[in-house]
């Protein structure tokens, strides 16, 4: 359980975080989503005990990573933006060194090395020089030492950042199966990867935390304009000249590569707005195919929330 | 899972292979021999040219022992150019490369991190002290020296080693630039040895010229190179070791606080 409560931070003049309040439940994985320099990095560096916040607390199971660092930081696993390697290490080595590190018991490392060798696939790499392996392998072992010592908490800043599709796929998998067993707290800034993964979505703006909830939650709580998709057989060029007409609509745009039109129904507007619309292309010959509500996407809420 | 001392062991052993991954290690010891071979051999052509010559000129042949005291404090010029590229890295490359974050999100102190790099740096420097051992075991087999006053010079020189290594992993953890750790501790190092040669020439006494004659470390190293193994000049060396190293230990301390 992660508990972060009215953390903030400045660097000199620059404010990079807002008395940032929010809690991850045991066994939940949740995704923290944000622009480049919304704070992200710097949240998981100060829960992590990299760096020191001006106020506020972070807290690991009920330790404070402050006052009791070294019972906090034994629940951890971190694997940061930048791969924390040594680059003339083995892989096999380095994995030892990073589970010593964390205290894990002498007799518990090769059965957790192989463990993670095996999760990760990196079996056939552990004889290799760390500084010779492809981005996605370093990412990897990078977040094996993460895993090793079986933490209760992981934090993954980014964690499939340079990994091919295959192995992202790979990796989401592993995170998904982590889930029950370990908390959770993961950034990305692709967006489909934390609605895939996570359970919590939290959206951190400008060091200030603008939205959270479950991915559920924030598209319906944000999904107050009725938007629409029209598809017509022809003419759809013309429709969105007549649609522009409509007073009651807003915003019609055509996107010619899938052929979809969309428009938003007022606010205010008479209830059978719609009808009026659907009358309209019925009436002018154009043959529909579809009228249906828009879906919103986390991009939409992404967008939506921090513009 | 609460880790305990041999964590400092752990990087102590993963620091000190590191300088072996590279040709950085043989580096230490190629220029530590080939400088001290270099003195040694000029001095030992002097001394037995002045051991000739002494009857001739009617004055005392200089001994073995006065031929080690100017070997020995000649080292202390080497040691200003080779501590700082044994510490150089200590910090500074893992600042760089980020893997400094590896060790401040373990459950360790500081202090077990600081002690650990110190270990590595301190096992490498006694591996090259052991074979620089090669040059007075010369002497053994062709002369008679003091073997007494051969192993305290080699404990001062070891103490004085441990000093400046921990000044230059003080300096090292302040950056994340290896050059200029390096630069630094060299400028700071060689302060230090002028120290020794200013003091002397310094007029009047008083406190002042007291404190800066103790701060000097070559007074306590001459003691120890003649044989002489005080409390004073072993109480100097382990107070500035420990003074450097809870210095570093407070750096690496604050970086969570910057």
């Amino acid at each position: 359980m992660i508990e972060i409560s009215e953390l903030s931070k400045s660097f000199g003049n620059v404010q990079v975080l807002n008395e940032i309040t929010f809690r991850v439940d045991e066994g939940q994985i949740v995704g923290f989503l944000g622009a480049n320099g919304a704070g992200k990095t710097t949240t998981m560096d100060i829960l992590c005990g990299c760096l020191g916040a001006d106020s506020g607390n972070a807290k690991i199971f009920g330790y404070d990573i402050t006052d009791t660092p070294l019972d906090a930081k034994s629940m951890l696993g971190y694997l940061p933006d930048v791969p924390p390697l040594h680059s003339e290490m083995r892989v096999g080595d380095f994995i030892v060194f990073a589970a010593k590190l964390r205290g894990l018991e002498k007799n518990r490392i090769p059965t957790r090395m192989n463990e993670v060798l095996t999760k990760l696939e990196l079996h056939e790499v552990k004889e290799r020089i760390i500084g010779n392996l492809s981005k996605g392998y370093r990412q990897r072992v990078a977040l094996a030492q993460a895993l090793v010592h079986d933490p209760k908490v992981l934090v993954l800043d980014e964690p499939t950042e340079g990994l091919d599709p295959n192995q992202i796929v790979h990796i989401r998998e592993l995170i998904k199966s982590l889930a029950g067993q370990h908390t959770i707290i993961l950034s990305s800034h692709i967006l489909s990867e934390v609605e895939q993964m996570c359970e919590k979505i939290i959206i951190i703006d400008k060091g200030r935390i603008v939205e959270q909830g479950t991915y559920q939650e924030l598209v319906t709580k944000l999904d107050t304009d009725n938007s629409y998709v029209l598809r017509v057989i022809d003419n759809a060029e013309r429709l969105v000249h007549e649609l522009q007409e409509v007073e009651t609509i807003s915003k019609p745009t055509y996107e010619p590569n899938n052929g979809a039109i969309e428009f938003t129904i007022k606010h205010g507007a008479p209830p059978r707005s719609l009808d009026t619309i659907a009358k309209r292309v019925i009436d002018g010959g154009y043959g529909l195919r579809e009228l249906s509500v828009k879906s919103k996407s986390l991009e939409d809420v992404f967008f939506q929330v921090t513009h | 899972m609460r880790p305990n001392f041999t964590v400092t062991w752990s990087i102590a052993l993963r620091d000190f292979r590191s300088f072996f991954a590279s040709p950085k290690g043989l580096a230490i010891f190629f220029f530590f021999l080939v400088f001290m071979g270099y003195f040694f051999h000029n001095f030992v052509g002097l001394l037995v040219k002045a051991q000739q010559q002494a009857p001739a000129m009617g004055g005392q042949a200089p001994t073995l022992e006065s031929m080690f005291i100017a070997l020995f404090n000649n080292l202390h010029f080497i040691l200003v150019l080779i501590v700082p590229a044994v510490t150089m890295a200590s910090f500074a490359e893992e600042n760089k490369n980020h893997s400094i974050r590896l060790l401040h999100t373990a459950p360790i102190r500081p202090l077990h991190i600081v002690l650990g790099k110190f270990f590595a740096t301190s096992m490498m420097m006694l591996l090259v002290l052991l074979a620089s051992f090669i040059f007075p075991l010369f002497t053994i087999g062709y002369g008679n020296p003091d073997i007494g006053v051969i192993l305290s010079a080699y404990l001062g020189l070891f103490l004085l080693i441990c000093s400046q290594l921990s000044f230059g992993i003080w300096i090292s953890s302040m950056t994340k630039n290896q050059f200029l750790a390096f630069l630094f501790t060299m400028f700071g190092l060689f302060l230090l040895l002028l120290l020794n040669l200013l003091t002397p020439s310094l007029s009047g006494g008083g406190v002042t010229v007291e404190i800066l004659n103790y701060l000097a470390s070559g007074g306590h190293l001459n003691q120890l190179i003649k044989g002489m193994i005080t409390f004073k000049g072993v109480f100097y060396f382990i107070c500035f070791t420990s003074l450097f190293l809870f210095f570093t230990n407070v750096v690496l301390d604050s970086q969570r606080w910057r």
